[in-house]
């Protein structure tokens, strides 16, 4: 009979050995590990993002001085408009307190905006992130949303020393509550799978039976302040058809998101200047 | 010598394919599009090296990959070394001084990763079609890629031995 080889096994032994060490350890050291290991690697993202934007400003020295002067103009022209926008946005707030005041209606939630550069994309069928480049550093807490010029993009979900990554509005783990620009009723909006070569998409629940979307004239979903997260009126995306949801009472139907969210390069985090207290403020 | 020192070349290799298959990932982001290039990674030190040497490459090269990736810390750290006994325990059935046989286990070893990603990270997804037809076309263009990128990164790896003056041949030869 021939002999087993027990050095054979060795290999299945040390595996069995570490499942077991690697169930009873503390999830502590696991923390540190991941932790160690991610700030680890931050730096290399980091100085890959500040090349990308030392490329850009090389690009962007390649140009003539006629294109910087016509660049210049135009930068002027919408300044100009942008400082009248402010203006009135200034009037119009005032005016908003003021009625506020007299309806003794609840004071809204103030934030900072942190506009920090994107590091890293992580868009595919098992997860959809991304990685800014900016953390603890800058203060950036768990939980806060992100914004970029065509609206929502998402909230973060880990904060490191230096990177911070964030759960995309496209995700199927990311849900929030919303309402349709011409209604003030709340509906759902959560992330779906993304088809490939395709445009963002999300999908819209418990929408009131009575509001009708066309493809003529789609629908603008944006943000509510009744999550707490977001403030109200964000765009998140337009909905060009509703149908019976799976309840019957609901309806359901796509989100189309901006395009450009899958080919971000800058966003905001909104950084709530008064944050809610879990022990104090909430009944 | 305790450890073999061809695991800090390896472990930097390692490094660097996952550094530039990220990279790409987020080029290719706005096509929806993604890569898987985890195979090759666990190749190399199952073939190549002792036991105990192995088994620190491969646990590093786990951990680094936990941390970059966003799936739960520690999914691939015990699937590469899962993966990686296996190739060890059967290795002297391998071809290692050339690239064929290191290429087809980086297939083998690639589709176990992206099938331990499904099953760890959208159990709840398994009913949407988009989702499937997401993994498959992941699936293809990260195999279709690996075609080229794994004799690439395994040459790599034994010019790195060659330059630092390191035994360009596993630890030991396979039966003929």
């Amino acid at each position: 009979m021939a002999k087993l080889r027990l050095d054979k096994l060795k290999p299945l032994v040390a595996l069995g050995i570490f499942f077991v060490v690697w169930w009873i350890v503390p999830p502590v050291v696991k923390s540190f590990f991941k932790v160690s290991f991610t700030e680890f690697q931050a730096p290399a993202w980091v100085v890959t993002s500040y090349l990308e934007d030392l490329q850009g400003f090389w690009a962007r020295r390649s140009h003539s001085k006629i294109e910087l002067i016509e660049a210049g103009r135009e930068l002027a022209r919408k300044k100009a408009y942008y400082q009248y926008v402010a203006q009135r946005n200034e009037s119009l707030e005032a005016e908003v307190d003021r009625l506020e005041a007299i309806l003794n209606m609840p004071g809204r939630r103030e934030f900072r905006y942190e506009v920090a550069r994107v590091v890293r994309r992580d868009l595919s069928a098992w997860w959809q992130q991304i990685v800014i480049r900016k953390g603890r550093d800058h203060n950036i807490p768990e939980g806060a949303a992100v914004i970029f010029s065509g609206g929502v993009v998402g909230r973060v979900v880990e904060v490191n020393a230096f990177t911070s990554r964030i759960e995309l509005v496209t995700s199927p783990n990311f849900r929030m509550a919303a309402t349709f620009e011409i209604d003030g009723r709340p509906v759902i909006y959560q992330g779906v799978i993304q088809r490939g070569f395709g445009r963002a998409t999300g999908s819209v629940n418990d929408a009131p039976q009575d509001i009708v979307a066309n493809s003529q004239a789609p629908l603008k979903l944006v943000s509510t302040n009744l999550g707490g997260t977001f403030p109200p009126g964000l765009m998140i995306g337009t909905v060009s058809w509703l149908e019976p949801g799976s309840t019957g009472i609901f309806q359901a139907g796509d989100v189309t998101l901006d395009e450009r969210l899958l080919s971000l390069h800058e966003v905001s985090v909104l950084i709530p200047l008064n944050p809610i207290e879990l022990d104090t403020d909430v009944p | 010598m305790f450890l073999d020192p061809r695991i800090i070349i390896m472990f930097g290799a390692n490094a660097l394919l996952l550094y530039l298959s990220l990279l790409v990932n987020s080029a290719l982001s706005s096509w929806s599009l993604y890569l898987i290039l985890l195979g090759p990674m666990l190749v190399l030190p199952a073939i190549f090296l002792r036991h105990r040497s192995y088994m620190l490459c491969t646990l590093f090269t786990g951990l680094w990959v936990d941390a970059a990736l966003p799936c739960q810390f520690g999914l691939l750290t015990l699937g590469f070394l899962t993966a990686g006994a296996f190739i060890f325990q059967i290795r002297f059935r391998f071809r290692a001084e050339h690239n064929y046989h290191p290429i087809m286990l980086s297939h083998a070893c690639n589709f176990f990763c992206i099938a331990l990603i499904t099953l760890a990270t959208a159990f709840h997804q398994f009913g949407v079609s988009a989702f499937w037809i997401q993994v498959l076309v992941t699936s293809l263009l990260s195999h279709a890629l690996l075609t080229i990128i794994a004799p690439w990164f395994f040459d790599l790896q034994r010019l790195l031995f060659e330059l630092f003056g390191l035994d360009p041949e596993p630890e030991d030869f396979p039966i003929l």
